[in-house]
């Protein structure tokens, strides 16, 4: 069975200017996050979405992960329908966002991560042990304790993808994991992406790094502007220049760094 | 599959370990409760013994009244308060993630924000009782009663809040109101028979009066539950009418907020 199906999927956001618009200037109308997107992956895919700011990739993760809804369309998580039965989607699905800040400050890492493990069913008797391995898994052993108030950016993020882990989900959502990221622990996170691959978890992982997509992906898609531009596999030895070739390519957008050259 | 008391338990300790770490909130909520009791005693010393609103001291009067009064308007002040921060933070959307339904999560999370206020109230009506001597002659079986129901209706106004301030981002609207209007006819610090009639009309749609009433009765006259029937039957209905009608409006909301992209909004 296909872990994640988007079928003709379509997102809109409403601009609703306030009461007193002739105050200001706020813009009304509605943006188009996606416009009829169709893909699917199979089980152990590890797909890296790929697109400029505002192309649709985090409105993708947020619909997988049911904080958001479709407005047209179906999406279905391991047979589960997200309007239909959002319960069981979230059983299956772990999602680490790009949102820093989303812990409870004044308590450690380990104490976050118990805390995120309990609503998320894990098991009392597993818990322990599960938040002590994702820890590790993501470096955070020596700061297991501290409170999260005095976490670096890179820190967040680490214990973001380690929330999304504890619960250990067939379907793992990540977006813009390695951003705040330095070079030894990106190195480390992309091993783990590998294993978990292994291990038979759906991966699917908001990028703008072109390496990051070659180094784990088994496949890409290309967002710009609500619009699936692009749903092809990652070739055997492509390189990020190649890749990036091909996203200035088929986006139409001007690679500045490639003129200067 | 975790229980929902386990979940429940993981939120009482995630607010507890928050309060003990913030070393100086304790301290000054210990001090507001002393600086406020010492007024209302003072008030009530400046007012004069013969005032005896219902038959009952001024200082019992008031220590009840403001009590039940602080109870109700924190609580959901201090629940409004974590849902505004959690989505300011981005961890509502986060929270909305995990396997626990959204409802009974609100619902877990609302409950021990009460908890923690129930803890003040207790503290409060102790020191009433303990420091400034104001004399009770309790009937438990009643204020149990009177305190179970209040709970539930305290716990809807808490979950109203929450609904508006996700569907409307003006939780903090709708408690600066009720909290005022509450104040007035509620009979926090005057009996609402003083109150003109159309007023007092009002009030008796008020459960907050019903509340505060009731726990005058059994705290400080010790009137058996068969004596306070009515008032109890009236909370009771309240209850079980305001709290099932809050938690499906608080389900649409958040499914209106999550189809229109708007959980995060602040």
């Amino acid at each position: 069975m296909d872990s994640v199906v988007f079928e003709s999927v379509r997102k809109i956001f409403l601009h609703r200017p306030a009461l007193f618009n002739w105050l200001g200037r706020e813009r009304s109308g509605e943006t188009v996050a996606l416009k009829d997107v169709s893909f699917s992956t199979v089980r152990a895919e590890v797909l890296a979405l790929l697109g400029p700011n505002g192309s649709g990739k985090t409105t993708t993760l947020k619909l997988i992960s049911t904080v958001l809804l479709p407005d047209g369309g179906s999406v279905r998580v391991g047979g589960y329908d997200t309007r239909h039965n959002a319960g069981g989607v979230r059983r299956q699905v772990g999602i680490a966002i790009a949102t820093e800040r989303s812990f409870f400050p004044r308590l450690s890492a380990r104490e976050n991560l118990d805390f995120f493990a309990t609503l998320d069913d894990v098991p009392r008797r597993e818990r322990r042990q599960r938040t002590a391995e994702v820890l590790t898994d993501t470096g955070l052993d020596e700061q297991a304790d501290t409170l999260v108030v005095k976490f670096s950016s890179g820190m967040y993020q680490r214990l973001g993808i380690a929330r999304a882990l504890v619960k250990r989900p067939s379907v793992l959502l990540l977006d813009e994991p390695t951003r705040s990221m330095d070079a030894a622990t990106t190195a480390h996170f992309w091993a783990t992406i590998r294993a978990l691959a292994g291990q038979q978890t759906t991966i699917l992982l908001a990028t703008h790094n072109f390496a990051e997509a070659i180094a784990v992906a088994d496949r890409l898609l290309l967002l710009h502007r609500g619009e699936l531009l692009a749903d092809r596999p990652i070739k055997t030895g492509e390189s990020a220049s190649a890749l990036r070739s091909f996203y200035f390519r088929i986006t139409g957008e001007i690679d500045e760094a490639a003129l200067k050259v | 599959m975790t229980s929902t008391i386990d979940k429940l338990l993981a939120i009482l300790r995630r607010d507890l370990l928050t309060a003990v770490r913030h070393r100086s909130g304790f301290v000054v909520t210990l001090v507001g409760v002393f600086m406020e009791l010492a007024a209302f005693y003072f008030l009530s010393r400046a007012i004069g013994p013969s005032f005896h609103p219902g038959g009952i001291e001024y200082f019992p009067f008031l220590l009840v009244g403001t009590g039940l009064y602080t109870f109700f308007v924190m609580s959901a002040q201090s629940f409004l308060s974590s849902v505004q921060e959690a989505q300011q933070t981005g961890t509502l959307e986060v929270l909305m993630t995990t396997s626990t339904a959204p409802a009974e999560l609100i619902v877990l999370s609302s409950i021990s924000a009460f908890a923690r206020n129930l803890a003040n109230l207790l503290i409060y009506i102790f020191a009433g009782v303990a420091v400034f001597r104001a004399s009770i002659q309790a009937n438990f079986l009643s204020c149990a009663l009177v305190l179970l129901f209040s709970l539930a209706i305290a716990l809807s106004l808490g979950i109203a809040a929450a609904t508006l301030q996700v569907a409307l981002q003006k939780g903090a609207a709708l408690l600066w109101l009720l909290s005022s209007g509450l104040w007035l006819l509620s009979g926090t610090m005057f009996p609402i028979q003083s109150l003109p009639r159309p007023l007092e009309f009002l009030a008796r749609l008020v459960p907050l009066s019903y509340a505060i009433d009731g726990m005058r009765r059994a705290l400080l006259e010790g009137q058996s539950p068969a004596a306070m029937s009515k008032t109890l039957a009236i909370l009771a209905a309240f209850a079980l009418v305001l709290l099932p009608l809050a938690l499906v409006v608080l389900s649409l909301s958040l499914r209106r907020a999550r189809q229109n992209g708007t959980l995060s909004y602040y």
